[in-house]
């Protein structure tokens, strides 16, 4: 499957200058962030691994544009994240980003093609359309004999698997996905893992965040922050 | 923005909790119930009494004779003759003296015993110009009402209703009966449409305790062969009382002179009656009364609908908050995902609308069944139009959107990150 955003590669999707982020004021400030620069580039399978605490889930939340940083500059496809107003915000992780939770967040009282369709609900599409491309990114995941289902009614791989298929229906370039086999047992996660690798092989650019060392082994560049801070910063041989 | 998707989910999220939707909606139902009821029986009875006002006639004042309160000093000198009342003099004076004026219609009444054979019945005999029957809206069922000739020449003709008839025994044709009253025989000529003039405004042209035992013959007959005396058996004893006129119904020519003719007729009689043995009914007056009662109706009403949906428009918002806290996670997925605060916003507020709407849809049935209800109970008129409904509607809707507002607007202002990490 030939996919647009390939083209593209090489370029930064991610730059983060100096990001800090901290809580509450003066003696009882809370410093979660101290100065994290990061550039992701367009195609690249990143991996933040920190042990809970390390400022990695903040981290995620300022990339993912669903908090602001307390001083640094972040700019997210070219755009000036910290100066956007909220219904900007909303516009650009509508069209940029495709989230993935641990806890899968999918809304329980929609069916899950009902789930998938949300994004496309709000980027203004069309009834039809938005079943068909829900309907097709359920068959991407492997889930089309479920699209009537309740979330409840799945098992946890199946449920992940609906909010992946969520984060692409709306095609956006970049997967950001925090801990998404942190809720599943390990051969689930191990699937779940593997159609993530599928989807940053199809060109789209992944960053994933979690605690676990194995998990991100799947990355070709894996991240380790520590108490709010970069620690290092590899590659595994020639980027994929 | 795609309204009717937004509304589409707003409806399956209510379908969801649908008992307590159901429970949310009670408090409009009821206030939109009781305001609609009200409304319908509100405007019911205005119409009632504008009609009544109405066949009274706008541009009419009404002077009536009525027996002046006892003078107990006066009792020595108390003549055989009660004599009171509205005086030919007076009439001729109002003619000449007061401007703006069509006609002064002149009625003398007298009571008496009608007979059929040996069946017996009081009836009111009202002497009346030809005039007196368009002037008053009185009209006939069947024959005709006086005329001119009837008048000119004193026929002994009547106009009766066919109650009276059938109550002395009368079935067959009305038309050409020959009513025999105290010792005069009048040929009925015209039966009287059914009456719908009840209540209080009879009071201003009728004597009431006669209900339908009234005849109407013409004015210089009744002049000519009874005279203005009249004998009557009053708690055991004869009484003969004199009035010249019992009723005079003054015609003016425009609407707005009907006040300025009031006063002045008021004024003059005011200087002749000094024992104020007449009374004034101004249609116009009772007109004007009317709307101020009406007005304050209308008040208190506005009232007691602002209270009863007040307290159901917080009982919404109360429930909706309850659902924003409910669905905070939901709410942070959904601005997760590319929600606009405006969507989230508009979400909510549709839910409240759509609760309110079907309150007022569901307070309007029930205020429909309850005014037939109690229109039905105490004979009461009810208007129950559309435009009582859609102003319910209009209404039920105002109240969803602003208890909707805080709520929607809570819910639109969550932090994405502390609301998807809500359990």
């Amino acid at each position: 499957m030939a996919h647009p955003h390939t083209a593209r590669s090489r370029t930064a999707l991610i730059e983060a200058h100096d990001l800090r982020r901290w809580y509450g004021e003066a003696d009882a400030r809370v410093e979660v962030l101290r100065g994290v620069s990061l550039v992701v580039e367009r195609g690249e399978y990143a991996a933040i691994v920190g042990a809970s605490g390390s400022g990695k889930s903040t981290l995620l939340s300022i990339l993912g544009c669903l908090d602001r940083p307390s001083a640094g500059s972040y700019s997210l496809a070219g755009e000036d994240v910290l100066a956007l107003r909220d219904d900007r915000l909303s516009e650009l992780r509508l069209r940029e980003i495709g989230f993935v939770f641990q806890s899968f967040q999918l809304i329980p009282q929609l069916s899950v093609a009902e789930n998938v369709e949300v994004p496309l609900f709000y980027a203004g599409v069309a009834r039809g359309e938005r079943r068909r491309r829900a309907l097709a990114a359920l068959e991407r995941v492997g889930l089309s004999h479920r699209v009537h289902h309740l979330p409840t009614q799945l098992s946890g791989g199946e449920q992940q698997r609906s909010a992946i298929a969520r984060a692409l229906v709306h095609d956006p370039p970049l997967l950001l996905a925090d801990e998404p086999t942190g809720n599943l047992d390990s051969e689930t996660g191990r699937r779940i893992l593997e159609l993530i690798d599928a989807i940053h092989a199809e060109g789209r650019t992944v960053v994933l965040i979690t605690h676990d060392r194995s998990v991100a082994e799947h990355a070709p560049r894996r991240i380790r922050i520590k108490d709010g801070t970069i620690e290092s910063d590899e590659r595994r041989g020639a980027a994929a | 923005m795609r309204l009717l998707e937004f509304a589409a989910i707003a409806l399956r999220n209510l379908r969801g909790y649908a008992l307590r939707s159901l429970l949310t909606t009670l408090g409009v139902v009821f206030g939109i119930a009781s305001v609609v009821t009200m409304m319908a029986l509100g405007r019911g009875a205005e119409e009632q009494i504008l009609r009544q006002i109405d066949k009274l006639g706008i541009t009419n004042v009404i002077v009536n004779s009525v027996k002046p309160p006892e003078d107990k000093s006066a009792n020595a000198q108390r003549s055989w003759v009660l004599s009171y009342g509205l005086k030919f003099a007076d009439r001729d004076q109002i003619v000449e003296t007061v401007p703006g004026i069509d006609a002064v219609l002149p009625v003398h009444s007298y009571t008496e015993r009608a007979w059929e054979g040996s069946s017996k019945g009081d009836v009111i005999v009202h002497g009346v110009t030809p005039e007196y029957f368009a002037a008053t809206k009185t009209h006939v069922a069947k024959g005709r009402t006086l005329t001119e000739a009837d008048e000119r020449e004193r026929r002994p003709v009547a106009v009766v209703h066919q109650q009276l008839l059938r109550s002395l025994g009368h079935y067959g044709d009305p038309i050409g009966y020959e009513l025999l009253v105290g010792e005069q025989l009048y040929e009925v000529v015209g039966v009287l449409a059914d009456e719908e003039f009840q209540g209080l405004m009879r009071k201003a042209l009728k004597d009431p305790e006669h209900g339908e035992n009234e005849v109407y013959v013409p004015y210089g007959t009744v002049l000519a062969r009874i005279g203005t005396r009249s004998f009557s058996r009053r708690s055991g004893q004869f009484e003969a009382t004199d009035i010249e006129l019992n009723q005079m119904v003054v015609q003016v020519g425009r609407q707005g002179d009907v006040l300025p003719v009031a006063h002045m007729v008021r004024t003059l009689l005011e200087r002749f009656h000094e024992n104020r043995d007449y009374e004034l009914v101004v249609p116009l007056e009772l007109l004007a009364q009317r709307r101020e009662y009406q007005r304050v109706f209308n008040i208190a009403l506005l009232l007691i609908a602002a209270i009863s949906l007040l307290v159901g428009g917080i009982g919404i918002a109360n429930i909706m908050l309850a659902t924003v806290t409910e669905r905070t996670r939901e709410i942070g997925i959904r601005r997760a995902i590319g929600a606009k605060r405006v969507h989230i916003m508009t979400q909510f507020l549709l839910e409240t609308v759509l609760i309110a709407f079907a309150g007022g849809v569901l307070g309007i049935g029930t205020g429909w069944v309850g005014t037939q209800l109690m229109a039905g109970y105490t004979k009461w008129e009810a208007h129950f139009t559309p435009e009582v409904a859609l102003s319910a509607l209009v209404v039920a809707c105002g109240v969803g959107i602003l208890s909707g507002l805080f709520p929607a607007w809570r819910a639109s202002h969550l932090d994405p990150i502390q609301a998807l990490r809500h359990e």
